[in-house]
């Protein structure tokens, strides 16, 4: 059986600095340096080693160790795992194998920055369709598939790498879907992790939760990355790209108002292929399983047809690093930490886990310009912050909730002002009834921070346990959501505002906003009407009792 | 083979038997023919995804709690868990992480409103002996490490399961567990959290920190039971170790669990402590941030008691320039007014001490 060959593959890896010879610096983040070096007893055997500083990590250092833990557990040609990992004195040292060719990010900005030739995106996607199909059997989520995770080898041999903000469907925090009562919910998850560009809707929108179908939005993002030379809506600031993300499809078409280079044909299957991926509905998206099964990758080529095609007259990944680093020096440095850093002001531990505090082993391509989610520093990246935020048991606090429900379609008023009165331009809403899912989320907010036993006074229930946490989540998560939906109206007000030439593209495209938005109040009304049935149902059960 | 398995659809039941049936050849010397038992370990291997997908579901269905509960009733009614635990080492890395899963999804099921599998380990605790020296074995640690804190977890079960059952859920849980604090294996865990390997250490320390912040007043009664051995190897292995990351998570699991309310006789008597002084005050001097920070927290506790006893005064004025020094310009790295509160708090506690 394949214990056997299980251990002959394990090499045991030394587990001391001293048995390695660092060569070169190949990347560098503000909480990780990644090197090229040889393990000295292992034939210097060539590896690379990424040194994170513990001292900007959380003290149960659970993010690191799910990464550790992952990657020594998963075992596929396809995924880069760590030969081992170990501390030196602040460092945690992972040590994983040298894919000679880097990031296929760091590839396309160098040499390809109009992206690659149909037959090689094949060949790369299938790969990275492999990985995807056995990490989801095992019931993990990448949560940042994109083309800067994605590594090369100089035999052509591709890999998915950067564990650091996936998760398990089956180790998550299963509260929330009453573990183990069954339903489909409690394989989902709701904290908000990834990369804004390649983040699926429902990520975006994580109170109702997601599962392992928001990877497959990333891998058709990842596609159009790898047709294009970069993301789509890169040329927005992430927090926008966010915003659009989630009001309209992506289409190819998209690309070509942007790009200059107009020429280029794309292949009826690959984008039938891409459109599956990037459907609004999650449930509609194929599984990673079936999609290897898609048209596209018939008579898929071999990895000889990417040494061929893209890997020859490529520069070193030490020569691409150095020239990104002279070329862009110090800006490049500040622009990497300073999106590290706005994550680092608030210091919210719950938001440690998110894609911009992780530094992966060959995310440091930071020579891509517009391709790199910088964050802007005006307000409108409040909106990710507060997306980001949202996650753990920590819930949002910082903004008074009474004036955020309901002004989703005062467009004239600018910001703050937006009242209740918005409400009323539209059409069979009721205010009263918004007024009050956010006043019972306050409550909710509030008992949760009491966390006494029989919290939130407005929640009547004075049983313990479970039940009522769960009750203040849900209600948490509707406030959230309300917030959410606020700010997004405010920056859109913004948006329009801002370009009052008023074409009529943009009106249509506040008229879909309004549309989903319209729905989304629909769905959580639903929701809150669902809350308020349970609650009865547990005053219910609760008296009985 | 294959036609005889297929022929009818085998019922959970079956498949437990039948696992446990292979799991028995699994444990036996491999003199058999190779190929025959290549065959029936990958037959094994397939038995165990086919138990996970009934307990956990898979895309196209979800897990039905009839066939759960038959599951797990046939699992506990032989001694199947035993033999999964004991023969993991003789499965392959995808069997293994089955397993895993298979076995907690299992702490967690019901049969007949009770926790079944809570029983079942109080009668058999030796297997939590072999789950805890998985810890010693690169190759098992993060399977029997993730087992194992699934077993000593028992309390966070379905919320109904709590309302309905939560009496004998605490007294079945607690037994296991005071059980298991009490057990020599406890000591172990000061040198687990030390392996060279990040990731067996990091799950080790995640169990550690589980048994002591879990089942308060287990933990406080355990606390208190052996104070002596346990705050001695606590300063000295852990606090005072050479290891950046031991002594970071050391410092901050006991700022919890001294700022504990249960625990707070313990911190009483922590916090009387000379030599405890000296090397929280050590801790406030290392150049890494986050150990002052979480230092602070816990040296906090020591000027803020009413009660110091006369050493630890005399300690505190013989380093109150110093104290007053460095808290002058200790600060968080983000705003936090609580901490802020607390070190006005502190100073003025040093500043106010006189010889």
């Amino acid at each position: 059986m394949a214990q056997q060959d299980e251990e002959q593959k394990r090499v045991q890896y030394p587990l001391d600095s001293d048995y390695y010879k660092i060569l070169d610096e190949i990347g560098v983040g503000v909480s990780a340096v990644v090197y090229k070096a040889i393990c000295v007893p292992i034939n210097s055997t060539m590896v690379a080693i990424k040194a994170i500083d513990l001292d900007q990590s959380r003290a149960d250092f659970d993010d690191v160790r799910r990464e550790a833990k992952t990657m020594t557990l998963l075992s596929h040609p396809n995924i880069l795992n760590a030969h081992c990992s170990f501390t030196v004195d602040r460092r945690l040292w992972v040590v994983m194998p040298f894919m000679s060719a880097g990031s296929l990010q760091s590839i396309l900005s160098s040499t390809f920055p109009d992206g690659l030739s149909e037959p090689c995106i094949s060949v790369i996607l299938k790969e990275t369709l492999n990985a995807l199909s056995y990490l989801h059997g095992q019931g993990h989520l990448h949560r940042d598939i994109k083309a800067s995770n994605i590594l090369i080898d100089s035999n052509g041999s591709v890999k998915l790498a950067d564990f650091g903000v996936s998760a398990s469907i089956y180790e998550s925090n299963l509260s929330r879907g009453g573990w183990p009562s069954s339903s489909s919910s409690s394989l989902m998850l709701t904290d908000l992790a990834g990369t804004p560009y390649w983040m699926a809707p429902e990520v975006i929108h994580s109170h109702n939760g997601y599962s392992l179908k928001a990877d497959i939005w990333s891998f058709g993002i990842t596609a159009l990355e790898l047709a294009h030379g970069r993301p789509p809506l890169s040329h927005l600031p992430p927090s926008k790209s966010l915003l659009l993300n989630i009001t309209k499809r992506f289409r190819f078409s998209d690309y070509e108002k942007q790009q200059k280079d107009k020429n280029k044909k794309f292949s009826k299957t690959f984008k039938d292929m891409v459109a599956a991926c990037l459907d609004q509905d999650p449930s509609k998206r194929p599984s990673a399983e079936k999609l290897l099964k898609h048209s596209f990758f018939k008579n898929c080529k071999g990895s000889d047809f990417l040494v061929k095609n893209v890997l020859q007259g490529l520069p070193s990944i030490e020569e691409r690093y150095k020239e990104s680093t002279i070329l862009h020096g110090q800006s490049v440095m500040k622009n990497g930490s300073s999106e590290d850093e706005e994550v680092d002001d608030e210091g919210d531990p719950v938001r440690q886990n998110i894609k911009q505090r992780r530094i992966s082993g060959w995310n440091f391509n930071e020579d891509g310009f517009e391709l790199d989610p910088v964050f802007p520093t005006e307000s409108r990246d409040e909106l990710i912050v507060k997306l980001v935020r949202f996650g753990g048991e920590t819930i949002i606090q910082d903004h008074g909730g009474e004036s955020s429900q309901s002004g989703e379609f005062e467009f004239a008023s600018c910001t703050e002002e937006i009242g209740v009165s918005g409400t009323e331009n539209m059409d069979n809403s009721n205010p009263n009834s918004l007024n009050e899912i956010s006043e019972e989320a306050q409550m909710g907010v509030q008992g949760e921070e009491q966390s006494a036993v029989g919290r939130s006074g407005g929640v009547q229930i004075g049983g313990q346990g479970l039940d009522t946490e769960a009750m203040v989540r849900g209600l948490v998560l509707l406030k959230t959501s309300l917030d959410d939906q606020r700010e997004k109206v405010v920056s859109m007000i913004r948006m329009f505002q801002g370009e009052e030439g008023g074409e009529v593209s943009k009106e249509e495209q506040m008229g879909q906003v309004i549309d989903e938005l319209r729905k989304e109040l629909e769905i959580e009304r639903q929701r809150n009407f669902e809350m308020e049935m349970e609650l009865e149902f547990l005053k219910l059960q609760i008296s009985g009792a | 083979m294959k036609g005889l398995f297929k022929s009818k659809p085998r019922t959970p039941v079956d498949i437990v038997r039948q696992t446990r049936d292979l799991l028995i050849y699994a444990g036996r010397n491999p003199d058999s023919r190779e190929n025959k038992r290549e065959e029936k370990m990958s037959e094994l291997c397939k038995n165990i995804r086919e138990l996970k997908v009934i307990l956990y579901g898979n895309s196209e269905s979800e897990p039905v709690s009839e066939a759960c509960a038959q599951l797990t009733a046939e699992f506990f009614r032989e001694n199947t868990l035993r033999l999964l635990i004991l023969f993991l080492p003789k499965l392959n890395l995808e069997a293994r992480k089955d397993a895993t899963q298979v076995v907690a999804n299992l702490q967690r099921q019901q049969v007949n409103s009770k926790l079944i599998a809570s029983d079942y380990l109080e009668s058999n605790k030796d297997l939590l002996d072999t789950l805890i020296a998985g810890y010693e074995n690169t190759d098992m640690a993060l399977h029997y490490g993730a087992m194992l804190r699934e077993c000593i977890r028992h309390q966070c079960v379905a919320r109904i399961a709590i309302l309905n059952d939560q009496i004998v859920n605490l007294l079945s849980n607690n037994f296991l567990f005071r059980m298991f604090l009490q057990s020599k294996h406890m000591k172990k865990f000061f040198d687990y959290i030390q392996l060279p390997n990040f990731d067996i250490a990091a799950d080790a320390a995640a169990t550690f920190k589980e048994l002591l912040t879990r089942h308060k007043s287990t933990v406080a009664e355990f606390l208190s039971k052996n104070y002596d051995w346990f705050f001695a190897e606590y300063n000295s292995k852990l606090l005072e170790s050479t290891n950046y990351i031991t002594r970071r998570q050391a410092v901050k699991l006991l700022g919890d669990m001294l700022l504990d309310r249960s625990n707070s006789a313990v911190m009483t008597r922590y916090v009387s402590s000379r030599d405890n002084l000296r090397i929280l005050m050590n801790l406030l001097r290392e150049s890494s941030k986050s150990i002052q920070i979480e230092a602070f927290h816990v040296f906090k506790l020591f000027a803020a008691n009413q009660n110091k006893p006369p050493d630890i005064i005399s300690i505190l004025v013989a380093n109150k320039s110093k104290l007053l020094r460095l808290f002058a310009d200790f600060k968080t790295d983000k705003e936090d007014e609580q901490f802020e509160a607390d070190k006005a708090q502190v100073v003025k506690e040093i500043a106010s001490l006189e010889p």
